[in-house]
């Protein structure tokens, strides 16, 4: 996501608002953008160092569940791309849940 | 050129178009205040509750299609506004926020009205901006209408405190001319392969049912929708949010559906093979228990939004992108596919339809019985205002039974002008939205139905209506008791009657408004009925509130039997299906 204030706030709130349980959470600038650079060929964008942040949250759900989790941190206006080991969700570009 | 914060953020909202502002001043706005005074273009509208602010912009936005522009001061201003952004936002209305915050190096400190207006509207809004700097004001509103208006809409908040509006400290100011967010890409245009799928499933079926709900009014699609149905000949279902959408006097047109919906609508969903979804969600007054619902219907979802598809009930087929757009695809398609489509195929189901609607359909006909014997019915009440208005006017509600009442018995044959707090319900809506609706058109019938309870709860934006006359006509459907609660009451509570009247502390509505300069009509005869809202209608420059006294024993049928399927509904006190 961007590293914007606010940004996260608003993943962590959307937890709540919609009644998910959050385990664990991390958060951290990215400075390595080798694994990501799907991300920035399919959106055509470059990130700059500093930019971005991932986020790492623990959840345990079932997949429909998941799948709506996704669907609804995707959305997010600063979110960028959402991932769990099944599926990614990529801004505009993702109309189907597996493209990758 | 350099100009000021103040002067920086007026001039955006000047370049985005916006002839309106709905607001009210304090400290935290003054700088703001100060540039609006200084400026032609835009009329700023003194409301006099900020909730009045927020539904007025809402109704301008619902009307026209339009963003609304709200401004508000800190604290108890931005508070104020809550509960009109989240009526906006529970039915994705476009609409732009604007609050003062205090200065920023108070930020944090507890100083005088401060609130954290971000923190606060988190949940309730599409996106929120804090301001941080004067020379990002202009991309910070461009980014804000951006996001208000595209994919699926919704109210956009921009906090800026007060020292970045400071009218000493000047900046260069230049519009951006277009605006792109890399992480903000909403769908426009479908799939190739999903149109396939669901034209070869619209051909397919034997008892389809089109279910159009408020996001086919949002993406314009209305006229898109009617092509569909000249091609295809299938029966329409709105939902509350998507009356008009549809012509309410078509012969396909089933009514609404859901809670309150008819008795053919229902039926129909409940048997049908396809459900075509148009930007509709599913909530829970229209699918009852989702487990029940529609147990033999393929399911064909289209909208904007991913998170909606799948979410309650799952979709066999998902279309994603701009409804109007969707469907100009998919009307080529079946246009390129002519010979398939089988209208002869669908006069068992069309047939069934009209059994159903001859068995428990609504009665049109209430306003007929001029007998004064007997109370008048809140139905006949909204049928005599559709006739005298020609079925043609703007019509605003509340929320309650008298909200029902108008949404069964108007007929709406466009989209735009039923305006109604569908997905947060929210009392007090009616009038300021109608105040909306009408500086936006203030050549067109602006009506709003109300009811006694949810017209206390916005009635001082009576006063507004002098300032700016605006002569809405307010029809005050008055059953002397919060009809909608005490139905359930009725229903689920032994009428235990718990806090639900207020008899003789109503206030006298007529002498009320005529206060304000407006006229007032007091009702309680089936006799008088026509004459009055005729008079009412009549008085083209003045706002008319008429007081209609009606049975406060009615109950709204059909209704759901709570977690049940479609098909389980009460028909009248007692009577099920
Ligand atoms: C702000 C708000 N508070 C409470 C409710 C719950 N509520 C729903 S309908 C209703 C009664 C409305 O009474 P009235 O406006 O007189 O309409 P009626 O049902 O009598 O036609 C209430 C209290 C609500 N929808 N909105
Ligand atoms: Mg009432």
């Amino acid at each position: 996501m961007e590293n914007k204030p606010g940004a996260l706030a608003r993943v962590v709130g959307l937890f709540h608002q919609r009644g998910y349980n959050i385990d664990s959470l991390h958060v951290d600038p990215i400075e390595d953008f080798e694994p990501f650079r799907f991300i920035e060929d399919e959106l055509g964008i470059k990130f700059q160092v500093g930019e971005v942040s991932r986020l790492t949250i623990r959840t345990t759900v079932g997949d429909r569940l998941m799948r709506q989790i996704l669907r609804q941190i995707n959305k997010l206006i600063e979110v960028i791309a959402v991932s769990d080991e099944e599926s990614t969700y990529l801004k505009g570009i993702l109309r189907n849940e597996n493209l990758l | 050129m350099k100009i000021a914060g103040n002067d920086i953020l007026i001039q955006s909202l000047i370049n985005e178009g916006v002839e309106y502002i709905f607001g009210y001043p304090g400290g935290a706005a003054l700088h703001i205040y100060d540039a609006i005074f200084n400026q032609k273009e835009m009329q700023h509208i003194l409301v006099r509750h900020e909730q009045g602010a927020t539904h007025a912009a809402d109704g301008y936005a619902r009307a026209t299609g339009k963003p609304g522009v709200v401004l508000v001061t800190s604290g108890p201003g931005a508070t104020n506004a809550i509960t009109g952004i989240a009526t906006a936002f529970m039915d994705s209305i476009p609409m732009i926020v604007i609050s003062g915050q205090v200065q920023s190096h108070l930020i944090g400190t507890d100083a005088f009205q401060e609130t954290d207006m971000i923190g606060v509207s988190r949940p309730i809004v599409k996106h929120s901006f804090t301001v941080d700097k004067q020379e990002n004001i202009a991309q910070i509103v461009a980014e804000a209408f951006h996001i208000a208006t595209s994919g699926r809409q919704g109210p956009v908040l921009i906090d800026i405190p007060k020292d970045l509006t400071n009218p000493d400290d000047l900046f260069d100011f230049e519009y951006p001319k277009s605006v792109h967010i890399r992480s903000y890409n909403p769908p426009v245009r479908p799939e190739n392969h999903q149109v396939s799928r669901a034209v070869d499933a619209m051909i397919a079926s034997e008892r389809p049912v089109i279910y159009a709900g408020g996001g086919t009014i949002s993406s314009n699609a209305s006229e898109e929708l009617r092509e569909l149905n000249k091609i295809l000949d299938f029966p329409v279902t709105n939902t509350l949010m998507g009356l008009g959408v549809f012509p309410g006097t078509d012969k396909r047109f089933l009514g609404m559906l859901g809670m309150h919906g008819t008795y053919q609508a229902n039926m129909a969903m409940h048997n049908a093979d396809l459900i075509i979804a148009l930007g509709a969600r599913f909530d829970d007054r229209i699918t009852n228990a989702p487990d029940k619902f529609a147990p033999r219907a393929k399911v064909i979802h289209f909208d904007v939004d991913h998170s909606s598809v799948s979410k309650i009930i799952e979709a066999d087929i998902a279309v994603f992108g701009q409804i109007k757009d969707s469907l100009q695809v998919i009307n080529n398609h079946l246009k390129t596919r002519k010979e398939e489509i089988d209208h002869e195929k669908l006069i068992p189901w069309h047939e069934q339809i009209n059994e159903w609607r001859n068995k428990h359909g609504l009665n049109h006909d209430l306003y007929k019985n001029e007998d004064d014997d007997s109370p008048i019915l809140p139905q006949a009440a909204v049928q005599h205002i559709y006739q005298e208005s020609k079925g043609k006017a703007f019509v605003t509600s509340d929320v309650g039974q008298h909200q029902m009442f108008a949404a069964q018995y108007y007929h709406f044959d466009e989209p735009r002008k039923w305006i109604n707090s569908g997905g947060l319900g929210t009392m007090g809506f009616g009038l300021p939205s109608a105040m909306g609706v009408k500086l936006a058109y203030p050549d067109e019938e602006v009506i709003c139905i109300t009811g006694e309870g949810s017209i206390q709860m916005c009635i001082q934006e009576l006063s507004t209506c002098s300032q700016y006359k605006l002569p809405v006509k307010i029809f005050n459907i008055n059953n002397m008791a919060l009809g909608m609660v005490k139905q359930w009451q009725d229903m689920n509570y032994d009428g235990r009657h718990s806090s639900i009247s207020y008899e003789d502390s109503l206030p006298d509505f007529v002498g009320l408004v005529e206060s304000y300069g407006h006229v007032g009509i007091k009702i309680t005869k089936n006799s008088e009925l026509k004459d009055g809202i005729a008079k009412a209608l009549s008085l083209k420059d003045k706002l008319v509130f008429v007081d209609i006294y009606v049975d406060p024993e009615e109950h709204v049928y059909p209704m759901q039997v709570a977690n049940g399927s479609l098909k389980d509904l009460w028909l009248g006190k007692g009577e099920k299906t």
